[in-house]
């Protein structure tokens, strides 16, 4: 089984590696996520000598983090403010994989319907099970890779450019259940909803829209973390993945239910 | 598709005729395991497929698909040491290497897919329904497209294929090529019309019929066809200077029916058995079906 998966993604890396613009989507939504923060937090301020610590809702939802960042407590008010902030913005890298891979995804179904190369591959041992978790982790890998090396290039850039102790009060429990779990689970969620839609529909795009169900809850997570309305405490934090561990495999099962056989072969000619 | 039952042996090379939209491609689908019939069962080997087992049963069989359906970016080899793997062939390198050389494709081994003529496209797709070495071929219009010299490199291929005790069943629509490499054939349009091997099956058609050249004489070509109706000759026709009739009981017939002749002035300057074409076969035993 595992022989079969292996064979399958290198098939697919294959063809990133013969199309080097489709994983393009994933290096551009890094490189923004990566420099709006520093344009935002560094930049904008040293040109205009402004403090971010002024501005009364970031001071009201730093009061509010404390409580659940303790490390803020131990910093001032601008390290504080930058901390608060660059977390806040460590969470647009979870976005990152989920706009790239989905795009990558997509296309890994209705791409094969329509290059008609989905009835060969139908004629081997493989199981709906191994092909569909094949197309998954191998859109999955490269948009991980990217963010992984996203993510240490935005760390590296903080212990340079951002205030003493920034760097540490940010990386935290917090930050690792961010990036480690409901970063990579947000992106399986949406690749397997995404391959459920698209082993149904002809078109790429209509199989990524589905992608826009999982990308909103996180938008609104940052949103809402940065407006004071809450902040996601670890436990909670612990409790999103979870649930987004169950709801990737029960998207799994689905998508093995909806991959009609017979529907694909005989309606996509 | 419906009413359709058939068995096939090692070593046979078995034929599926049909119209468009007649169920070949499916009957194939279902015979690789690729679906499942609704009604009705496929057996290999005393195992019949269901859904626990059909993932296992497509291990033992090659299936080469109406379109070759090749991964355009991906080189001659990728496409096909990636299906070796697939099938769980453990030598996969070497099986690579000797399907690529078998379908004289080692040259191009390093291009990408997409540079490949239309007839090295359905090699290769023949060298992946291959390379696993399965005990079932299925070919669905394997010469389509293709040249006359490779076509008859896959006719060579299926004889070999039929020579090694692989069951091969091709459907095609050129009845030509499968009277030559077919032991059985099986005409289908949504439900089997008929089966056997092509000789059997002229003969339930048309009977055995006799073709009689002649020399223009005196004797009116017409005039002739009648001599013949009354030694017992039926269906005869005219067709220039030749006759053709049906004879129940050729071997007495044939001595008779040649005197007479001859005695009615006749110069004949052959006499033979004529062999219909399997698309006559086709064509009739189809007109048989389709309500005047």
């Amino acid at each position: 089984m595992r022989a079969r998966i292996a064979a399958l993604m290198g098939k697919e890396f294959a063809e990133f590696r013969a199309s080097p613009s489709a994983i393009l989507p994933v290096i551009i939504v890094v490189l923004v996520t990566l420099t709006i923060p520093f344009i935002v937090l560094v930049a904008i301020p040293a040109m205009t000598g402004e403090n971010i610590a002024d501005d009364a809702a970031i001071g009201k939802a730093i009061e509010l983090a404390v409580k659940y960042m303790p490390a803020l407590g131990g910093l001032s008010r601008e390290a504080a403010a930058e901390a608060f902030l660059f977390q806040q913005f460590l969470l647009l890298f979870l976005l990152a994989p989920i706009v790239g891979a989905v795009s990558l995804a997509a296309y890994s179904v209705v791409g094969e319907k329509q290059g008609r190369t989905l009835e060969p591959l139908l004629t081997t041992p493989m199981t709906t099970a191994e092909i569909l978790i094949a197309k998954v982790l191998a859109s999955f890998a490269p948009a991980l890779a990217v963010e992984v090396i996203g993510v240490v290039a935005y760390l590296l850039l903080m212990s340079i450019f951002a205030e003493p102790g920034v760097l540490g009060a940010v990386l935290g429990m917090r930050t690792a259940i961010l990036l480690g779990l409901i970063g990579p689970l947000g992106a399986l969620v949406a690749l397997q909803a995404t391959i459920a839609v698209s082993s149904r529909v002809n078109d790429a795009r209509s199989a990524q829209q589905i992608a826009v169900l999982i990308v909103l809850p996180l938008v609104a997570m940052v949103v809402g973390q940065v407006a004071g309305a809450f902040i996601l405490t670890t436990v909670i934090l612990a409790g999103v993945a979870l649930v987004l561990a169950i709801l990737w495999l029960l998207l799994l099962l689905l998508s093995v239910a909806l991959f009609d056989r017979e529907t694909i072969l005989t309606r996509w000619r | 598709m419906k009413d359709v039952s058939f068995e096939i042996q090692r070593g046979d090379v078995f034929g599926l005729l049909g119209p468009n939209g007649a169920g070949k491609t499916t009957t194939l689908r279902m015979i690789g395991g690729l679906i499942l019939p609704t009604g009705g069962h496929v057996t290999i080997d005393g195992t019949r497929i269901d859904r626990a087992n059909a993932d296992a049963i497509r291990r033992r069989i090659g299936f080469l698909t109406e379109t070759p359906g090749l991964w355009d970016h991906l080189t001659v080899t990728a496409n096909l040491s990636t299906y070796a793997k697939l099938f769980g062939v453990t030598q996969h390198v070497e099986a690579t290497e000797r399907m690529l050389r078998r379908f004289d494709l080692w040259d191009r081994r390093a291009d990408r897919a997409a540079t490949l003529s239309k007839g090295m496209k359905q090699k290769l797709a023949l060298a992946r329904a291959l390379v696993h070495d399965p005990e079932i071929v299925l070919l669905d219009e394997p010469t389509a497209n293709l040249d006359p010299q490779t076509a008859r490199g896959v006719r060579d291929l299926v004889g070999e294929l039929s020579g090694r005790g692989r069951a091969v069943i091709v459907s095609t629509h050129n009845l030509d090529e499968i009277e030559r490499i077919a032991t059985r054939v099986a005409l289908v349009s949504t439900s089997l019309i008929a089966i056997g091997e092509p000789k059997a099956l002229r003969r339930s058609v048309f009977g055995r019929r006799l073709r009689v050249t002649l020399a223009p004489t005196g004797s009116s070509v017409s005039d002739l066809a009648a001599v013949a109706a009354r030694q017992g000759a039926t269906d005869v026709t005219t067709d220039g200077n030749a006759l053709t009739m049906r004879l129940d009981d050729p071997d007495t017939q044939v001595p008779t029916i040649v005197a007479a002749l001859v005695g009615a002035g006749a110069a004949i300057r052959s006499a033979h058995d004529e062999e219909q074409s399997l698309e006559e076969v086709y064509i009739r035993l189809l007109a048989e079906r389709t309500p005047s």
